[in-house]
């Protein structure tokens, strides 16, 4: 039985050399070429380090990415990038606007899949910023309904899936940050992430963080995903309780460390958080990665978290004799 | 015939090296490189700017665009005696976050707020400046209440703390001040609360103006009890809570009201026209010389070009409306 397999969220920090890259690119003293070869360098870089400390399910790690709506955003048709938004504190974005009919013009993220993929023998997960939160993260100027902007969003994301699949990837994971934004819209979430899901034969995923997990939980077994992927130690574990009464229908990535803090998380308290998981999960179901993508975390930071992780999922393995 | 102002907040930062002072001044503090009186200052040459891009718009009542309020709630709550300031959570359901109080005794006012920055505002506005404070309900409401077990008993504490505070807002020559309670958009059964922390509140504003604005969605079912409150104007956002108008266009105010006509949270510009024809639809339900258009909440969820565009079209939907009558 395979138990317990690692994996990660989607983000890892870009090293300094690929931040001061990306500065110059967006003066215009570097080339598109250039920074593409530096960003396939730090894709390649971090594909050896996750092999190397043992993860099981690999991810490029978003090197070429600003924010992840964005990203899509000036991937299709039918939208502009906005002036800079604040987010919180001294953080700020450019939102996608939605200016005409949404069109898919091409591949979005294939080319950085195929990439990573061709990189490594163990599967890496093709990763899609989700309907729903597209929608909620980008002004609209053309549709003028949240519904009808969603499952344009969802139609282009289900090709880009089938993309995906069609290029190799067995996990297809739904980004959806933004899920607990309006709880009346959960309804329109479901269809929505349903389109963009149906039909695929890779193993699909929904994340999801930082949201008011009660006011959710009775959607969890109606997303059309195999798994879902949540931050728990962020939110102290506290929802374990509820799965217990409440048993969860699908497989569950279950962050163990938390992404926000500088802290580096020892091996054995992260062993503790994956005892408690197996205490209400069965191991085959249980999938063991970060509460969120690490991109904010220093490279040094990033790293000790997933060896520390990946540590203690083997520990735990081993005293459980799981393969 | 319809004045125009906004409702508090202001992008703090454009696209253009010269707009972004107070992004750099903030990331140079935590560099060490400056000192917080630095910071202070470039906060000051932001509100300015802001204040001017306002003035120049033509909006007849300003804010200074809460610049040096890292958020709604901590700015004001962060100031009280017996709370702390915690980790980030959700604003509503905007994509920002506010850093969250956290209440662990009896809370109460140690000091001004926000006397001080409304006094520069005024001091460098030709437009009469608006104080905003976040108001008692909604505070108690997104706080971490670990003392007083009620959010009756909180709210009755925070009130009385933003009551002094309007005291001495009054005292320092603000003639307008305005509360913001959106939660009331989100939970309507609050609004007793809301009107017994007006009450409180009340008694210290003497002759000033005192404005309820709620924002983030509708209050049809509470609005004929919401002409109850004791505040002297309501404001609404009427896009986000488009709800509102059948109600509002049924029933007309007793009250003068601040329109939220103008989408503060979309990019897709207004036309003037049609929102002028829509306002003067009011003019038998509403008196529209003691009222104003406004944008539906803060401007900040924009990006500062389609910030001063908004304000620009705000105040040419009330030209309009000005002209048809």
């Amino acid at each position: 039985m395979t138990a317990l397999l690692t994996t990660s969220v989607g983000s890892f920090p870009k090293p300094e050399y690929l931040t001061r890259a990306r500065t110059k690119a967006a003066k215009g003293e570097l080339s598109s070429d250039a920074l593409r070869d530096l960003e396939q360098k730090a894709t390649s870089e971090w594909i050896r380090f996750q092999e190397e400390i043992g993860i099981d399910i690999l991810v490029d790690g978003e090197q070429y990415r600003g924010d992840m709506a964005t990203y899509f955003a000036e991937n299709l048709g039918g939208t502009e990038i906005s002036g800079l938004v604040r987010s919180y504190g001294n953080r700020y974005y450019k939102k996608p606007i939605v200016v005409g009919e949404l069109r898919r013009r091409g591949p979005i993220s294939v080319d950085w899949f195929s990439f990573a993929q061709s990189q490594t023998d163990r599967p890496v997960k093709g990763m899609i910023t989700g309907p729903y939160t597209m929608m909620d993260w980008s002004f609209d100027e053309y549709y003028g309904s949240r519904t009808d902007a969603c499952l344009a969003f969802a139609k282009l994301l289900h090709e880009e899936a089938v993309a995906l699949e069609a290029a190799g990837a067995k996990y297809v994971q739904v980004d959806e940050p933004a899920l607990s934004t309006r709880f009346d819209e959960l309804p329109l979430l479901v269809k929505a992430v349903g389109i963009v899901t149906k039909g695929l034969r890779a193993r699909t995923v929904l994340h999801t963080c930082y949201g008011n997990y009660n006011e959710i939980f009775d959607y969890f077994n109606k997303l059309p995903v195999d798994q879902l992927d949540l931050e728990m130690s962020n939110s102290g574990l506290d929802l374990l309780e509820r799965f217990k009464r409440e048993p969860l229908k699908k497989e569950i990535a279950f962050g163990v460390v938390d992404v926000h803090s500088h802290v580096i998380e020892p091996e054995a308290l992260i062993r503790e958080r994956i005892e408690k998981a197996l205490t209400i999960f069965q191991p085959d179901k249980l999938f063991i990665d970060p509460d969120c993508g690490l991109k904010t975390r220093s490279v040094d930071e990033a790293r000790d978290k997933l060896r520390n992780m990946v540590a203690a999922t083997h520990a735990v393995r081993q005293a459980h004799g799981l393969t | 015939m319809v004045k125009t102002t906004v409702v508090g907040s202001y992008p703090r930062i454009g696209d253009a090296f010269e707009e972004q002072a107070l992004r750099r001044g903030l990331a140079r503090l935590d560099r060490g490189e400056i000192t917080e009186a630095d910071l202070r200052a470039v906060e000051r040459d932001t509100v300015k700017t802001v204040l001017k891009e306002q003035n120049e718009a033509g909006i007849d009542l300003v804010t200074d665009g809460q610049i040096s309020w890292y958020d709604s709630q901590s700015h004001i709550a962060g100031k009280l005696a017996s709370i702390e300031i915690n980790g980030l959570v959700r604003y509503f359901d905007t994509n920002t976050y506010y850093r969250q109080p956290v209440v662990r005794g009896a809370v109460s006012r140690k000091g001004p707020l926000i006397v001080d920055e409304w006094k520069f505002a005024q001091g460098s506005s030709k437009a009469l400046v608006k104080a905003v404070l976040t108001g008692p309900v909604t505070l108690a409401s997104l706080s971490l209440d670990k003392h007083y077990g009620n959010k009756k008993a909180l709210a009755g504490d925070l009130s009385s703390a933003i009551g002094e505070e309007v005291g001495d807002l009054v005292k320092a020559g603000a003639s307008h001040i305005q509360i913001d309670e959106p939660i009331l958009t989100q939970r309507p059964a609050d609004l007793s609360l809301v009107s017994e922390s007006l009450d409180r509140i009340r008694g210290h504003k003497a002759k000033a103006t005192l404005t309820l604005f709620t924002f983030f969605g509708d209050v049809a079912r509470i609005y004929q009890d919401l002409q109850d409150v004791p505040a002297d104007i309501l404001g609404l956002d009427l896009v986000q809570g488009a709800a509102t108008w059948p109600v509002l266009a049924k029933h007309g105010s007793s009250k003068p009201l601040v329109l939220g006509v103008i989408d503060a949270r979309n990019t897709k510009e207004e036309d003037p026209v049609a929102v002028a024809t829509k306002v003067s639809q009011l003019k038998s339900a509403v008196d529209l010389k003691t009222s104003y258009l406004s944008p539906s909440n803060g401007l900040e969820f924009l990006p500062r070009d389609r910030a001063r565009r908004k304000l620009r079209i705000l105040h040419e939907a009330a030209r309009v409306v000005g002209v048809a009558a």
